[in-house]
């Protein structure tokens, strides 16, 4: 196997190296199991190390002097710093060498609490040892380190919201008070989306039309740019320089720049296929939305009506097209199943059998459900009242799906299943009316999330950086997500997205320009022999291309997710500050031998 | 312990869910072997396979590849790393080294017994592997 040589770029080449390795003992979290002093020694030994010392909080003030002090007065140029996650005080540390007058950058923390001295209590040599062998990785790292500038680009300040439902509109509204430009593109012939369907919403029993009139009250008074009737034809461009080319009913095309965007495009709801619980050829059968749609202008009465049919038995059946399993449940049009929960129909649902008891206090109705999943702050309370009301429930599982079977004369049905309440005793329900409770299916904007390349989950909904530390950001920069086009969710919960990307977007656009981590791909010319194999691994159109012979990155539109990285020959590419080269000296560290504690004066 | 402590696991974590869920086993104090090492890294597609063969001659005895999988933020990233991740495979076995000394799996912030059971089996496949080269039952 060949050995890749191990050296600073050209860049720092003639600078001597001169580190600074900082070892905190976070008031003896760390120093009660690591021997802070031992890692010191030890590092000394380093040739690249010109100080080395411990000291009892490193993030405090005078923690933070040591440093400072020692970059201007010995010269140092590299620092390490020994200490807790870097999640936690890396920025800190960036500071201070900024303020220290060198680049921020040039700096690198070792984790020696969480996952050091925190997970190997009682085995202090043990510990001693990965805390030198990693702080001697750090080293190497940042010995291989350029100083860095973060990306700057001009930013635009005006954002392009696509979907004209509620998460759009409390986007913009929140945005345009934020002092943003923002235009809101619709591509219905009115605002307001899904929630034009519905009638009263959970739980605040508000009429939706309500809600939706509010805000696109709102939304014209504060003057915002609103194409209705409107689709997106192409956008090109980055973060804070997006190009919008916006088709019109007319196939006119008109051009929006834009600092950022925010997707909300919604949801599609599951539509049953034909025969599913008997969905399509009897005329008894409907989805929870059409049922909805039937009852809103019902007026109360004794009796319910339907298709000049006297219902007694109504009966409500969940997870129609969510949780499918493989093997019992038809594939969807791509092959798989809808594994996930769509979390909104169980309260839905119980809100739909609460109110039609409202109208309709005669009727026997029966829920049919895998699991009750009411989640929200007070949404157990439609489950509790209908319990009350005499609702039955029957709990079937994935072994025991409810059976339909029609009546012989055509105007009723039979539900047989397997009964976990009843300790798998097998029950036929009969039912003149059957609501299929459908969840939400993402809806179909493959012309967006093949032209912006947008990551998808398995459940081929968007799909955010992380859950809970980047819940409306895709990895795609500048472009946010907004309610259900993430994943399934209430009027609630889309709302807060929406005020959680309006959040985002303002932080991004707030000054002219949008500083960026540099950590993105960069290409050493010099090296590069324009083999091209790099193209074809880049995902994000734009941020890979060739010219004069050898590879450029936009750094705008790079990710740094490193793809292109692993397939060149000569290392000409690497992401910047996570180079090859670097990792390749971190396992040098880690493997090596010689900075044991036994070889370390006590 | 003591066979623990006598190997080197290097953990290749992501620094948006893998890197913080040692950071969570760590905060709970879960104790695991000292004979880890973590590094971070934006995706673990950024290496080739030659990264993993020089790892395992400088004396790295398994490494796991904690990946955000399926939920990886970075279109085509996870598709290619368990591509790249199998051609590793068949060059360990040109080279003579057990397949089971790299696992590629999906770990989370959250995910503290995942996190641990993978240290757990990575520790009992080394162990087994040196058993089999040297011609005895672990």
């Amino acid at each position: 196997m060949e050995e890749e040589k191990n050296t600073q770029s050209e860049e720092n080449e003639s600078e001597e190296i001169r580190v600074g390795v900082y070892v905190c003992h976070c008031g003896g979290n760390i120093s009660d199991v690591v021997d802070t002093k031992a890692v010191v020694e030890a590092l000394k030994k380093n040739p690249n190390v010109k100080i080395a010392k411990d000291f009892v909080f490193m993030c405090s003030d005078p923690g933070q002097k040591l440093i400072i002090d020692d970059i201007i007065e010995n010269n140092i140029n590299r620092i390490v710093v020994s200490a807790c996650s870097p999640t936690l005080h890396e920025t800190t540390f960036r500071k201070a060498l900024t303020r220290a007058g060198l680049n921020p950058y040039l700096y690198e923390h070792v984790n020696i609490r969480e996952q050091d001295s925190w997970v190997h209590k009682g085995e202090n040599e043990a510990a001693t040892a990965k805390a030198i062998r990693l702080t001697a990785a750090g080293v190497e790292k940042i010995a291989r380190q350029d100083p860095l500038e973060p990306i700057v680009v001009n930013a635009e300040g005006h954002v392009v919201v696509i979907g004209g439902g509620v998460a759009g509109m409390r986007a913009a509204l929140a945005l345009i008070k934020r002092g943003l430009g923002v235009t809101l593109i619709e591509k219905g012939d009115r605002l307001g989306g899904r929630a034009l369907e519905l009638d009263r919403v959970y739980p605040t029993e508000e009429k939706a039309s309500d809600i939706v009139s509010q805000l696109e009250n709102a939304v014209r008074a504060e003057k915002i740019d609103v194409r209705l009737n409107c689709e997106i034809e192409l956008i090109e461009g980055f973060v804070g320089n997006f190009d919008v080319q916006i088709r019109g009913k007319d196939s006119k095309i008109d051009k929006v720049r834009a600092g950022a965007i925010v997707l909300a495009t919604g949801f599609d709801h599951y539509q049953p296929y034909e025969g599913e619980f008997g969905y399509g050829k009897s005329p008894i059968v409907v989805t929870l939305p059409e049922f909805n749609k039937l009852i809103a202008d019902m007026p109360q009465s004794d009796k319910f009506t339907y298709k000049g049919k006297d219902i007694k038995n109504l009966a409500f059946i969940h997870c129609v097209g969510s949780r499918q399993m493989e093997g019992v449940h038809q594939p969807q049009a791509d092959g798989r199943v809808n594994d996930y929960c769509s979390r909104v129909c169980c309260t839905a649902t119980l809100h739909t059998i609460n109110k039609t008891l409202d109208k309709f206090p005669n009727l026997n109705i029966f829920d049919l459900y895998k699991d009750i999943r009411t989640y929200g702050h007070g949404h157990e309370d439609y489950y509790e009242k209908a319990s009350k009301r005499g609702v039955t429930f029957f709990r079937y599982t994935d072994d025991s799906i409810p059976e339909y079977a029609p009546s012989s004369n055509g105007s009723g049905a039979t539900l047989t299943m397997k009964d976990v309440l009843t300790w798998n005793e097998e029950v036929s329900i009969p039912a003149d009316m059957i609501v299929l409770a459908t969840g939400m299916v993402p809806r179909d904007i493959s012309n967006l999330v093949g032209m912006l390349k947008l990551p998808t989950g398995t459940d081929r909904f968007l799909q955010e950086v992380h859950p809970k530390l980047r819940p409306v950001e895709l990895a795609n920069n500048g472009i946010m997500i907004a309610g259900t086009c993430q994943g399934p969710m209430d009027i609630t919960e889309s709302c807060a997205a929406a005020g959680a990307s309006a959040a985002k977007v303002s932080i991004l656009l707030s000054k002219k320009t949008i500083e960026m981590d540099p950590y993105v791909a960069r290409v050493d010319e010099a090296k590069c022999d324009g083999c091209k194999l790099c193209l074809a691994e880049c995902e994000y159109k734009g941020a890979l291309f060739m010219a004069e012979s050898y590879a450029h990155v936009n750094p705008a539109l790079c990710v740094g997710c490193g793809a292109c990285v692993a397939v060149c020959p000569p290392r000409a590419i690497n992401i910047a500050g996570w180079t090859l080269d670097q990792f390749d000296g971190m396992i040098d560290a880690i493997s090596m031998e010689e900075l044991e504690p036994a070889t370390v004066p006590a | 312990m003591g066979d623990h402590n006598n190997m080197k696991i290097l953990l290749i974590t992501t620094m948006i869910s893998s890197y913080p869920g040692a950071n969570t086993v760590g905060q709970a104090h879960l104790h695991y072997s000292p004979g880890t090492y973590i590094i971070r890294v934006p995706d673990p597609v950024v290496f080739p396979e030659s990264f993993y063969m020089r790892c395992y001659e400088k004396g790295i005895d398994g490494i796991i590849i904690m990946s955000s999988g399926s939920d990886c933020p970075y279109e085509g990233a996870y598709r290619r790393l368990s591509e790249r991740v199998a051609r590793v495979y068949v060059q360990m076995k040109e080279n003579g080294i057990d397949p089971s000394r790299l696992k590629l799996t999906t770990i989370c912030t959250v995910c503290k017994a995942a996190f641990l059971k993978e240290i757990n089996e990575m520790q009992k496949n080394i162990l087994q592997a040196r058993a089999d080269k040297e011609g005895v039952a672990a």
